[in-house]
């Protein structure tokens, strides 16, 4: 077929670049997130803070809430410093993005903060919830960039999520909430991060 | 500004061109969550199954498992079906990001829902509550992407339940459950059909 050629009207030109655009727009969704990376990273570490604080100081109730807010503040100062992403970045995936995150990570703190008001926190099921949230989270991103590292992201919180329902000892539950933020979050972070400081690299090569 | 003038390079006539697009993506995606209210209502049905069987047999542990199973079955028949008669799904992008959280919405509960029965932690009020939260994000998450009030509001009452659950005394644990199943699955899969049913009709009107 030459280039000319039509296929139910669209020459095979035109859906070389449909197909090049479409792809262009996916990789353009992964750099989001990859800018995003330091994201992962600092919510992952307010978790870590959260769990050492119910295990080592007083008022432990207090512990998520008040790491919660700590990190909404530091997130709400970077964000805002931050310069915001080119006009190319803002397509339909980056909104669609923006949504599971928001919705997701506002559901997040409602469910918590109604756990701690309502006093259910000795419940074992609100910690692999939290754990489940961040696996939905990952997957439907994975999903909607067809990118496999942020997939087993997901995976390895839906898998600790489940084992927290199976071994329910408050050690086994810490240890598993601690391998989870540190494999789904903090290692998922820097290595957006890395990625980031890779494509950036490569720009200033090109220029 | 007449159509020709232009402001950083882009004409009227091309803005115009553009929220038209727009406009049409995201009516593309709400027909796909429209073609699908069917799931919607046939997960409220066999959840309210679910729950009357439960309330029946107290002591019968395959009550979910069962009900759970067929509604798969269902499913996949229904759909199986439809496809027959030429049904398709919305290819847009706002459609694809739309089945892709329900998609990982539906995997996530399956997981939670496995995992809870069989360690028989499904009698936790966090538990409850997670189920409805789970549903009420997706809902809303669909609502930010396709720009939807109804669906918006149908999140609403989703994330609503699964905070009240926390609070209302254990016995209205499960009343709670079944106004949501009945408000935010069988209304609004009614309402999902309907609306389809509508959209149908103007096509066929607007052909004839």
């Amino acid at each position: 077929m030459t280039n000319m050629e039509r296929e139910g009207g669209v020459t095979r030109e035109e859906l070389v670049q449909r197909v090049a655009l479409m792809e262009e727009m996916i990789a353009e969704g992964r750099q989001s997130t990859a800018r995003y990376g330091w994201m992962f990273v600092l919510w992952g570490l307010t978790y870590f803070a959260a769990i050492a604080w119910t295990m080592t100081l007083p008022y432990t109730e207090w512990a998520w809430p008040a790491c919660i807010a700590a990190c909404s503040v530091v997130f709400g100062i970077v964000r805002t410093r931050q310069p915001r992403a080119g006009g190319k970045i803002d397509n339909l995936r980056r909104h669609s993005l923006d949504a599971v995150w928001q919705v997701i990570g506002g559901g997040i703190i409602l469910y918590l903060i109604a756990v701690i008001a309502s006093g259910h926190g000795k419940e074992t099921g609100y910690l692999a919830s939290v754990l489940f949230f961040n696996g939905l989270a990952n997957g439907v991103s994975a999903r909607i960039l067809r990118w496999w590292p942020q997939g087993a992201a997901a995976a390895i919180w839906w898998g600790c999520g489940t084992a927290m329902l199976i071994f329910t000892t408050r050690a086994e539950g810490i240890a598993l909430f601690v391998t989870a933020t540190f494999c789904g979050m903090i290692l998922f972070g820097l290595y957006a991060m890395w990625l980031e400081r890779r494509d950036a690299g490569m720009v200033q090569a090109h220029a | 500004m007449t159509n020709m003038e232009r402001e950083d390079g882009t004409t009227r006539d091309d803005l115009v061109q553009r929220v038209a697009l727009m406009e049409a993506m995201i009516a593309e995606g709400r027909q796909t969550t429209v073609r699908f209210g069917w799931i919607f209502l046939l997960w409220g049905l066999i959840d309210l199954v679910g729950v009357g069987w439960g309330e029946l047999q107290p002591d019968f542990r395959w009550v979910w498992p069962i009900t759970i199973s067929a509604g798969f079955v269902l499913q996949f028949i229904i759909f199986a079906l439809r496809r027959k008669g030429g049904y398709r799904c919305g290819g847009s992008m706002r459609g694809r990001s739309v089945a892709a959280v329900w998609r990982m919405m539906g995997l996530t509960v399956l997981l939670y829902v496995v995992a809870a029965i069989v360690q028989h932690k499904a009698g936790q009020i966090s538990y409850i509550a997670a189920i409805l939260m789970f549903v009420g994000m997706a809902h809303a998450i669909s609502a930010v992407i396709l720009r939807w009030w109804a669906q918006g509001l149908v999140a609403g009452v989703w994330l609503a339940g699964g905070v009240a659950t926390f609070f209302v005394p254990r016995s209205y644990v499960l009343g709670v459950f079944i106004a949501e199943m009945c408000l935010g699955m069988v209304l609004f899969g009614l309402y999902a059909m309907w609306l389809e049913r509508r959209m149908s009709s103007e096509v066929q009107g607007e052909r004839a």
